[in-house]
């Protein structure tokens, strides 16, 4: 842990990780006291932790990336399958102003897998928590929501010959699509799940490369072409960004309201979590804003919102460079 | 069919390029889950193991009215977890796979010989293995995992586990000269020929753990479990090695 950058105001009789362990609150009320506030971790309020991408580790899947947040670590694979156009049961009109054909058909599933041991709390054996099955719905939520992946892009067309020269030009129709599967293992967690999570989706979906796929009028079946050549990346639109901020307050139903301090930390790490009883997250992509997910708390007014979204675009810009 | 082509007779080469008797390549790390008592990461070529360990912990089973006469030493409890994007076919593994339910079974005996279990009375020690990539060598890759992530938690063994497999080339009689014994069979090679997983703990210790699922020659059995030790030593041998580093760097203060 980084040292005291100043001497705290009454001298502790017993050591630093004692006090951290006893009374987690009291101890990140100490160091966000000092002038500059500063975080146990050493870190600034508004500083990310470092974070690390690996990409292509996985043989078999068509994309992947390692993140590493800070101590969180995590796994993002996606693999591509076909699904053909006459298995779907209710075929959907496929009609190009049909905005929800991706949400309709399940192109996009992500799945995060949280109890792995990554942490004492998630301990492996176990269901998915509420907490592994909320994140999933999140991420899908924004998979689909911020319109990365165009229904053109997964679809697999076929253009039948045409037989006579008097029949009509022939029409291409749909025969399958790709239908991405996400999936989302967490090695380790030292808090801010969700970030960690969509910057590997965001690695991992901008690696992956899909085998050039063509119907096969005769076998009736979709043929995947092996040579690596034709091998395509996927062609993203978007690249939403997303910052999770923590708020740790003093406020205590005992006390007068005015006499609560609070403050905003970016990217908190687990012992911030825990003593913080509000949060707020922020996706964001260029010069839009694509969500803000806050759920409880009396603290973050207005003016703490905005700054919180100035410092996502500030975010954006940093990610959208060292993205792969 | 990787080997049956006349090009393995020609040069001796493996379709990944290794000779007979050439390991893959073995990489590892240790204390990689600081919320676990022991975990470790293992590669055994593609294929990737990260295996917790959680216990000695209070033993949640029996009561106490003949415990006496039950057997007192701890237990050893495995879970092994296949991610979706393990193998080739993206495929989650229903819970209570028997295939599954079996490859626990053998590394909980394997470990139960193995550990000095009698000095945690009434515990359990419970290994996680998470699956990450297959490509071969699964139970030797698991062993060899949980060998690693025991070391790091601690507990104390009579030896270190090494595993590995071994295949036999020609799969008839008649090619008995033709007949090699290849050590560390990946993918392709388990799915083509007999092979074996086999692990000792070297020193001429003896087989701990043998397992044949494939017909096999009995001329060549004795070949194949020779080989097999020779090559379970080799692989104590760099397990030590990466043991022996990770120590270099927690006494140097570099690791927690």
């Amino acid at each position: 842990m980084a040292a005291d950058p100043s001497p705290a105001p009454t001298s502790l009789s017993f050591p630093r990780s004692t006090f951290a362990k006893l009374t987690p609150g009291p101890f990140l009320h100490a160091h966000l006291k000092q002038n500059p506030p500063i975080r146990p971790s050493g870190r600034t309020l508004t500083q990310f932790r470092e974070q690390q991408i690996t990409t292509g580790s996985l043989t078999h899947s068509h994309g992947s990336a390692v993140v590493r947040l800070g101590d969180t670590t995590v796994v993002c694979s996606v693999q591509g399958e076909i699904l053909k156009a006459a298995d779907i049961p209710s075929p959907p009109d496929e009609s190009a102003d049909n905005e929800d054909l991706l949400e309709t058909l399940g192109l996009l599933v992500p799945n995060i897998e949280l109890s792995t041991g990554c942490s004492p709390a998630h301990l492996p054996g176990n269901p998915p928590s509420t907490l592994a099955q909320s994140l999933s719905w999140k991420v899908r939520t924004l998979l689909y929501g911020s319109e990365i992946v165009n229904p053109e892009d997964l679809q697999i067309m076929f253009t039948a010959p045409k037989i006579d020269e008097e029949d009509d030009a022939p029409v291409p129709e749909v025969k399958a699509y790709w239908t991405l599967y996400l999936d989302i293992m967490f090695i380790s967690l030292d808090g801010n799940p969700f970030d960690a999570a969509w910057l590997a989706v965001m690695a991992a979906l901008r690696t992956t490369r899909l085998p050039r796929a063509s119907w096969d009028a005769d076998r009736e079946a979709v043929v995947c072409s092996p040579a690596l050549e034709h091998y395509a990346h996927l062609t993203l639109h978007t690249t939403p960004v997303t910052a999770t901020f923590a708020v740790f307050s003093t406020a205590n139903p005992l006390k007068q309201r005015s006499e609560a301090e609070s403050w905003v930390l970016t990217d908190p790490d687990t012992s911030e979590e825990e003593v913080c009883r509000e949060a707020l997250t922020v996706t964001v992509d260029g010069k839009r804003v694509l969500g803000i997910d806050k759920a409880g708390g009396r603290v973050i007014g207005m003016e703490a919102v905005e700054e919180c979204v100035k410092l996502t675009f500030a975010r954006w810009k940093e990610v959208s460079t060292i993205l792969p | 069919m990787p080997l049956d082509t006349s090009t393995y007779s020609l040069a001796r080469l493996r379709l990944d390029g290794r000779r007979a008797h050439e390991l893959r390549r073995l990489s590892a790390s240790l204390h990689t889950q600081a919320a676990a008592d022991g975990s470790a990461y293992f590669e055994q070529g593609n294929t990737k193991v990260i295996c917790t360990v959680a216990g000695p912990s209070e033993s949640k089973r029996r009561g106490g009215a003949n415990s006496s006469e039950q057997n007192q030493d701890a237990t050893v409890e495995v879970e092994v977890n296949f991610a979706g994007f393990s193998g080739t076919d993206r495929r989650k593994r229903a819970r209570g796979d028997k295939r599954t339910a079996e490859l626990a079974h053998t590394i909980s005996s394997a470990f139960t010989s193995t550990l000095l279990l009698h000095l945690y009375p009434h515990s359990t020690i419970t290994l996680t293995l998470h699956v990450l990539s297959q490509s071969g060598s699964l139970l030797a890759t698991c062993l060899n995992a949980s060998t690693l992530a025991l070391i790091d938690a601690g507990i104390p063994m009579l030896a270190p586990l090494a595993a590995v497999t071994v295949a036999t080339t020609a799969a008839y009689a008649d090619n008995e000269e033709e007949a090699d014994v290849l050590l560390d069979v990946n993918e392709q090679e388990e799915v083509e020929l007999p092979f074996l997983t086999i692990a000792g703990t070297g020193e001429g210790e003896g087989v701990r753990v043998l397992v044949l699922e494939s017909r096999v020659q009995m001329g060549r059995l004795e070949g194949m479990i020779a080989v097999g030790l020779e090559g379970a030593r080799r692989v104590r041998g760099v397990l030590d090695g990466i043991v022996r580093e990770h120590g270099e760097r927690v006494l140097e203060g570099k690791v927690g």
